[in-house]
């Protein structure tokens, strides 16, 4: 079976958090952060965010990842390689 | 789905009360929401006459009602409260609005349910404000008390969290110095003027929000479309990669032009502190909540003395010019500064470097003596700078002068604040710009005009000084003016040139504190990127209320009467709104001679004619133009009749 993954830079992150606004209007019809399946890393002394999906409430809306579509900085991708269902965290 | 509902949450830091009470649906169909809202609450419950520092005296916290809903450009929060900064020589105080944006506090301010926070008395010992929804408390912040802002912003978000919403103070606002601002979310600035001083007042260190509710719109696909849509000419913005790379430090190429002060050829500052240095310092460049151009920077000073140092904020512009005002040629050294001023004191970078450059001028001029400085010798060199400012932090010997701002100089020294050789002054306040090489576009004049001498968030198309009729035609039409109020603002002046800035400027502070009730970053306003029609369509889905553009801004007028009523019961008038004398005095520069010119830079503007310009906001504001204050036609006409000078005194007993 063929599924997309989302891929993570989070060097490319700023902090919008867009990811999880998009992630809660598509679950929940809401925006709500903390409705979302994405947390936001924060390394307090940088002040470096990160999004980090909870891999077992995802189900990338389906194929076509609402978070990745409303990230403005490349930090999420989806990649269209053959693999087993999981999301991947790449430094 | 019905209008969604809004919260007023008071907590009372004497007693520890906290009161919650929802937004009379009314209150919004009159005043959109957010901050609109909070200049009606000012009105009711904010007496007249009261003393910045006082417990009476309120800090009114209103996140935008879009903020936290994927529109782009929208985090911001507006700040209303009675600045502590002298405004006047008699010692009078204006009550003012201030925004900022930020990654985390905005949201969670409206997730938890605090569309207006009202924060009223004073703590018996220092305190941090804990809000968690409906869990509020004040928490001991006796090991706060001391520390600098980012160590206590790192503090607090290990305690409470990752996506904790800050609000701190640094070292300034706890020794009331006047100026003093606080920072929010660490790379967000807010309230020059004193908001830090206010806090520090009322033992307030901190507040630290997290909340989990959803955010209520009445018709959440409309919106969402839209707000997809907004992001998709955003996303087509031909400038967007500029400014994705630089943030706040791009724009140097016009900047160097338009906040020149004078001192240094341009070609010098340009090798000191132009794009190069920036290029060289910035880290990265970090986004606000539901920003998708980004502007707020993350820097590290390479090489020096500094070597090393890391600095969150927007450094560039304000030293560059402070930097050639105090004749410092390395850039780091003022980056230093910035940086500490938003790491630890909390000291408002422009007045705190001015009222030094003033005061040391008046040394050099033999108007301040060695006696009038506590011994202290003003010299003109980095180390003195930097000495008088920790004085300043500290409220030390002379430093507790000049933390009592320019007024102060003036009534023990004699020391007029309006012979200072840059940017103007107004209400004891010094401007961010300079009209001489600006031009005398709308936003100089908004600085006189507010009842805040700042600009709020006012950024138009006319900010930058190359923009077409066209361009700002197309903008005032969107902001649903009727066509003889369009001809009126396009109808050309001896004095005020090809488009009349007076005019002009009460409706762009209409749609500012319409953008300010909604949360809209002015970038997006200036950029050409969102204008009002696009805001009352937004708004339209959101409130589940129809309306026009036209009938928005008309909306934001009646806020804009309501803060100047405001005003008026503690004695502002027209006398007040003075125009700077600076401006009609030519800078000689290594350039050239630079005067005060129009817009479009066809003629020079004197006194007189800058008088013409104010009569005529005035005038187009509907209001007594001998006293720069509303008429009763007008506040009846506006459904403000309540709020009259009168019923407000007699509501303040």
């Amino acid at each position: 079976m063929i599924v997309n993954s989302v891929i993570i830079l989070p060097s490319e992150c700023r902090g919008c958090r867009s990811c999880q606004l998009a992630c809660s209007f598509t679950r929940h019809g809401v925006f709500n952060p903390s409705k979302s399946v994405i947390l936001m890393e924060r390394d307090v002394e940088t002040e470096h965010m990160a999004p980090v999906i909870l891999p077992r409430s995802c189900d990338l809306c389906g194929g076509d990842p609402a978070c990745v579509k409303a990230c403005p900085y490349g930090a999420m991708l989806v990649s269209s390689a053959p693999s087993e269902y999981k999301i991947l965290i790449k430094e | 789905m019905l209008r969604p509902k809004h919260w007023t949450v008071h907590v009372d830091l004497s007693s520890g009360k906290v009161t919650r009470e929802i937004v009379a649906e009314q209150t919004e169909q009159t005043l959109i929401g957010g901050s609109g809202v909070g200049w009606k609450l000012a009105a009711e419950r904010l007496p007249a006459g009261v003393d910045p520092f006082a417990p009476d005296n309120l800090i009114i916290i209103n996140p935008g009602l879009f903020v936290g809903t994927l529109t782009p450009g929208t985090p911001k929060t507006t700040v209303i409260t009675k600045y502590p900064t002298f405004a006047s020589e008699d010692g009078r105080f204006y009550v003012g609005a201030s925004t900022c944006g930020g990654r985390f506090f905005g949201i969670a301010l409206n997730q938890a349910g605090c569309q207006h926070l009202i924060i009223s008395g004073k703590a018996p010992s220092p305190v941090y404000l804990r809000i968690r929804d409906d869990s509020i408390q004040l928490v001991d912040a006796e090991d706060l008390w001391g520390q600098g802002i980012q160590h206590v912003t790192n503090q607090l978000v290990r305690r409470e969290g990752p996506e904790t919403g800050t609000m701190v103070i640094g070292t300034a606002g706890e020794n009331l110095v006047r100026n003093s601002l606080c920072i929010v979310d660490k790379f967000n600035s807010l309230g020059r003027g004193g908001i830090g001083a206010v806090m520090g007042s009322k033992n307030l260190k901190a507040i630290a929000v997290n909340g989990t509710r959803d955010i209520e719109l009445a018709r959440p696909l409309a919106y969402f479309d839209f707000a997809q849509e907004l992001r998709k000419r955003v996303y087509a913005w031909p400038r967007r990669e500029h400014w994705i790379k630089l943030g706040l430090a791009a724009g140097w190429d016009t900047f160097k032009h338009t906040q020149y002060p004078g001192i240094w050829a341009k070609d010098e500052w340009d090798e000191l502190y132009g794009e190069k240095t920036r290029l060289e310092t910035v880290e990265e460049v970090i986004a606000c909540n539901s920003c998708i151009v980004s502007c707020r920077l993350k820097w590290q000073i390479k090489g020096g003395e500094f070597d090393g140092e890391i600095g969150f904020g927007s450094p560039f512009s304000k030293s560059a010019t402070s930097g050639m005002l105090l004749g410092v040629k390395d850039f780091r050294k003022m980056i230093h500064l910035v940086a500490d001023a938003n790491a630890n004191t909390g000291l408002d970078f422009y007045t705190t470097t001015r009222i030094i450059d003033f005061a040391t001028l008046m040394y050099e001029m033999g108007n301040l003596s060695k006696e009038d400085t506590g011994g202290l010798e003003l010299r003109r060199d980095y180390d003195t700078y930097h000495k008088l400012y920790d004085m300043m932090a500290k409220r030390e010997g002379f430093g507790a002068v000049l933390a009592d701002g320019w007024f102060r100089l003036k009534n023990e020294f004699d020391l007029d604040p309006q012979d200072y050789r840059y940017s103007g002054f107004c209400k004891g306040m010094d401007f961010i710009y300079d009209a001489r090489p600006s031009n005398l576009h709308p936003l100089m004049m908004s600085f006189f005009t507010r009842p805040r001498p700042h600009h709020g968030g006012s950024h138009t198309r006319t900010n930058s000084r190359n923009k077409t009729l066209e361009e700002i035609r197309e903008q005032v039409e969107a902001w649903g003016l009727p066509q003889k109020t369009i001809d009126r603002i396009f109808t050309e002046t001896p004095y005020s040139g090809k488009f009349n800035v007076g005019r002009y400027t009460k409706h762009m502070e209409d749609m500012m504190r319409v953008k300010n009730s909604l949360g809209l970053c002015s970038i997006f306003s200036y950029q050409g990127l969102i204008f009002g029609n696009d805001l009352a369509q937004l708004y339209s889905a959101a409130s589940g209320e129809d309306l026009t553009a036209g009938e928005m801004i008309q909306r934001g007028e009646r806020i804009s009467n309501l803060a100047k009523l405001i005003n008026a019961r503690d004695g502002f008038t027209r006398k007040d709104d003075r125009v700077p004398e600076i401006w009609f005095k030519p800078m000689d520069s290594p350039e050239g001679k630079i005067e005060t010119r129009d817009y479009f830079n066809t003629k020079v503007i004197g006194k007189e004619d800058a008088e013409k310009i104010l009569d005529d906001y005035y005038d187009e504001r509907g209001w007594d133009v001998e006293h720069g204050i509303p008429t009763p036609e007008k506040l009846e006409a506006l459904g403000l009749e309540a709020f009259s000078t009168d019923a407000l005194v007699k509501t303040a007993g």
